[in-house]
């Protein structure tokens, strides 16, 4: 081969040689020099779990300072609950909230905020009492402390159009691997693919929020949700960690600080004698919310089932974070039951590698159908199980 | 260069340039000597293993061959000694052992060794330090260096080029600029040949769903045949169908196998180029050098040549010997070390 440089002396030579004999004598003494040491460090950092630890704190408190920050008037009516005159009583009250850790997201650091304010009593005018007897509000207790009573069932409601979220897309890219394989090329991928796979049953209207590599923002994907009407919310997103061995697969859907609601509500119930005006609207979207909570947990744990079990077949090493919950945009703003998937993880390198060849994304594509189906399938099993349990319930009765 | 140092150094030591590949490695001595193995390591399961395969380990091609007697390692899979298995490090341990005992003459087994070793640049980002080690017991004194840089070296490409080495796990890039890369000049893409082997295998089963082959039968076929771009003529290969030796056609399966790996060695190429200083990116762009097993498909530098055209005036250069480029670099560096830096390592 003839690329010599002209430029080439021996003097160049030599500088590449003393660089060479430098380095090995850095690795030799492992005393990093000075330029790669920092770099190394932080690279270094990742793989101590102490120090990892500590970053996960971190993330996590950040999390739920956004968590306390959410302004619960975006979503639902203002929480302000009003106290009886109790001198004692705490003026402000911060909701701690038990949040999982990895977040796809970029969470805003936001100075946290308590998530709900008790107002000190003020003079009231009479409040409009609504004749609402202890017997419906004994019933209405019922159905949301009972675990055994599924809504879906209990309403007979259908499940017809189901909308499938590809994360990211367009100028935003997603996760990246170290091949430069695009998060945001993947989950559509998958998601085509699913989307087909779940309309060969012909029952049910499936839609992708994107249809292309298009930038959308996460409002307009809820929007594009609530306004398709959807019954089922399903986004795909591939993880990324910093530990590069493992395969974490998991599951999120959004359920507490509803249960915060709950207990509200639970405790005006057994000191009030009426039920407010306000307290009914409250009640009608607290059942909402259970529906949305119970619905959404199930299909979670029905995806994440046999997402991981399969997986878990072709490597060993995947993890299993289970089922989730944290606050993402697309879970709280949409009103259908939703949950948000990490199919996989690319900042393992053989999982990017599998996740470039078309086999293995029909796989992950099987293993979320199933997942998908298996709870469809359930959810019209209980509704004849509950009708089975009411006649036996009458049966004993007469 | 080479000749003068070899004479001097011949007398009493033995200089050894080593490329530490995932699939290949090969050694280059002082001596004129130079032989490659498949990159396997093996070891006799059990005492009747023993018996049977006749030694205590295995290599290459050999331990291959008996891979059901024996624990096979590939130590260096994906470019990087796998962390955390002891048994990895004495797989890497006894390969570069293996190597030097190859290019040693008997009567000089006690000679002193002195060596440069490539090891493929993501695994030496990770773990030279793991590397070294394992090798300290057979050199006298060692010397790492990334892959890429001791074929440039080899090359004389030291100042505003680029070197591809295309290998089976990894494709490595490094950027020379008269000095000894750092990180920031080096990029590995774990897209490479291994990967279309998988990818053809893939395809061909999809198109021949009754044909018997295995991804052996298939490497053989792309180390052929492997061509990008149009192809000269049609690719036929013999596959047996139900134990009948059967003609089948895979130009189309072998050029897109072939072909999936270019955008991932295109981006990173661009990238690496783009990164460096403008006034001298044209220089580089007429200075790339492709090296290792898959700068020997078809059509590839040509391929690199237009898409680099797109940007200004471009020539991709290949290797002449793929195979020892990475050996033969390390050997050059080795001879041309002044003996006073050995002396401190």
């Amino acid at each position: 081969m003839a690329i010599r440089n002209p430029a080439d002396s021996t003097d160049l030579r030599k500088a590449i040689l003393k660089g060479v004999y430098d380095e090995n004598l850095r690795i030799d003494s492992m005393v990093p020099d000075p330029v790669t040491a920092r770099r190394r460090r932080r690279r270094s950092r990742i793989g101590n779990p102490v120090l990892l630890s500590v970053l996960l704190l971190v993330a996590a408190s950040s999390l739920a300072g956004f968590l306390a920050s959410w302004n619960p008037a975006e979503v639902a009516e203002p929480v302000a609950v009003d106290v009886p005159a109790e001198p004692e009583s705490p003026q402000i009250t911060t909701v701690e909230v038990k949040v999982p850790v990895p977040v796809p997201y970029a969470v805003p650091s936001a100075p946290p905020r308590p998530l709900f304010v008790l107002k000190p009593p003020e003079p009231v005018e009479k409040m409009v009492e609504v004749d609402f007897s202890r017997e419906k509000l004994l019933d209405y207790s019922l159905i949301l402390n009972n675990s055994q009573v599924r809504l879906s069932s209990l309403f007979g409601l259908d499940v017809q159009t189901i909308i499938i979220d590809p994360g990211h897309g367009g100028r935003d890219p997603g996760a990246i691997g170290v091949m430069g394989t695009k998060e945001k090329n993947i989950v559509l991928d998958i998601a085509k693919r699913l989307r087909d796979r779940l309309q060969e049953s012909g029952r049910y209207n499936v839609i992708l929020t994107r249809e292309e590599d298009t930038t959308m923002s996460l409002a307009r994907r809820v929007e594009f949700a609530n306004a398709g009407r959807a019954d089922l919310f399903i986004s795909l997103h591939v993880n990324a960690l910093p530990q590069q061995k493992v395969n974490l697969i998991e599951t999120y859907y959004y359920g507490p600080p509803s249960d915060i609601e709950t207990l509200k509500l639970a405790e005006q119930e057994n000191r009030g004698s009426g039920i407010k005006n306000r307290d009914f609207e409250n009640m009608i979207k607290k059942i909402g919310n259970t529906f949305k909570e119970q619905e959404s947990a199930t299909l979670a744990t029905a995806i994440q089932h046999s997402l991981f079990t399969n997986v878990k077949k072709y490597d060993k090493d995947t993890a299993d974070a289970g089922i989730k919950i944290a606050p993402f945009v697309v879970l709280l703003g949409v009103d259908a039951p939703s949950v948000l998937v990490e199919i996989s993880c690319i900042s393992k390198k053989q999982e990017e590698l599998k996740l470039n060849l078309p086999a293995y994304r029909e796989e992950i594509t099987t293993f979320l159908a199933e997942g998908t189906v298996r709870y469809l399938a359930k959810r019209n099993l209980q509704i004849v199980k509950g009708e089975e349990h009411d006649q036996k319930g009458r049966g004993k009765s007469s | 260069m080479t000749k003068k140092a070899a004479a001097k150094a011949a007398d009493e030591k033995i200089i050894v340039g080593i490329d530490l590949g995932t699939s290949r490695s090969a050694i280059s001595a002082s001596n004129g000597k130079r032989t490659w193995v498949d990159s396997y390591v093996g070891w006799p399961r059990d005492f009747i293993a023993r018996k049977v395969v006749g030694s205590s380990i295995l290599f290459g091609q050999e331990a291959l061959e008996h891979r059901l007697s024996l624990e096979l390692y590939r130590p260096l899979k994906n470019g990087v000694i796998k962390e955390g298995t002891a048994r990895d490090e004495e797989a890497v341990k006894e390969l570069i052992h293996h190597l030097i005992s190859l290019v040693q003459t008997k009567k000089t087994s006690t000679e002193k060794v002195r060596a440069v070793v490539g090891v493929p640049a993501e695994s030496f980002k990770v773990n030279k330090v793991a590397l070294k080690k394992a090798v300290a017991e057979f050199a006298e004194s060692l010397l790492v260096v990334s892959e890429p840089f001791a074929v440039a070296y080899g090359v004389n490409a030291l100042d505003n080029a680029m070197v591809i080495d295309i290998g089976a796990g990894t494709v490595d890039f490094c950027i020379m600029h008269g000095t000894v890369p750092s990180e920031e000049d080096q990029r590995t893409v774990l897209t490479a040949g291994d990967f279309i082997d998988q990818q053809l295998f893939n395809f061909l089963e999809e198109r021949y769903p009754d044909s018997d082959f295995n991804l052996n039968m298939v490497r053989r076929f792309k180390e052929k045949f492997s061509f990008i771009g149009e192809a000269d003529r049609a690719v036929k290969v013999d596959i047996p169908v139900d134990g009948k030796p059967t003609k089948h056609d895979i130009t189309d399966e072998l050029r897109r196998a072939c072909e999936s790996i270019l955008p991932a060695i295109v981006e990173s190429t661009l990238e690496l180029i783009a990164k460096f200083d403008p006034e001298y990116q044209d220089i580089i762009r007429q200075n790339v050098i492709l090296a290792g097993g898959g700068s020997q498909i078809r059509g590839l530098d040509e391929y690199l040549e237009n898409v680099l055209s797109e940007y200004g005036p471009a020539k991709v250069h290949l290797v002449d010997d793929p195979l020892f480029s990475g050996a033969d670099g390390a050997l050059a560096l080795a001879q041309d070390m002044p003996a006073e830096y050995w002396t401190d390592i």
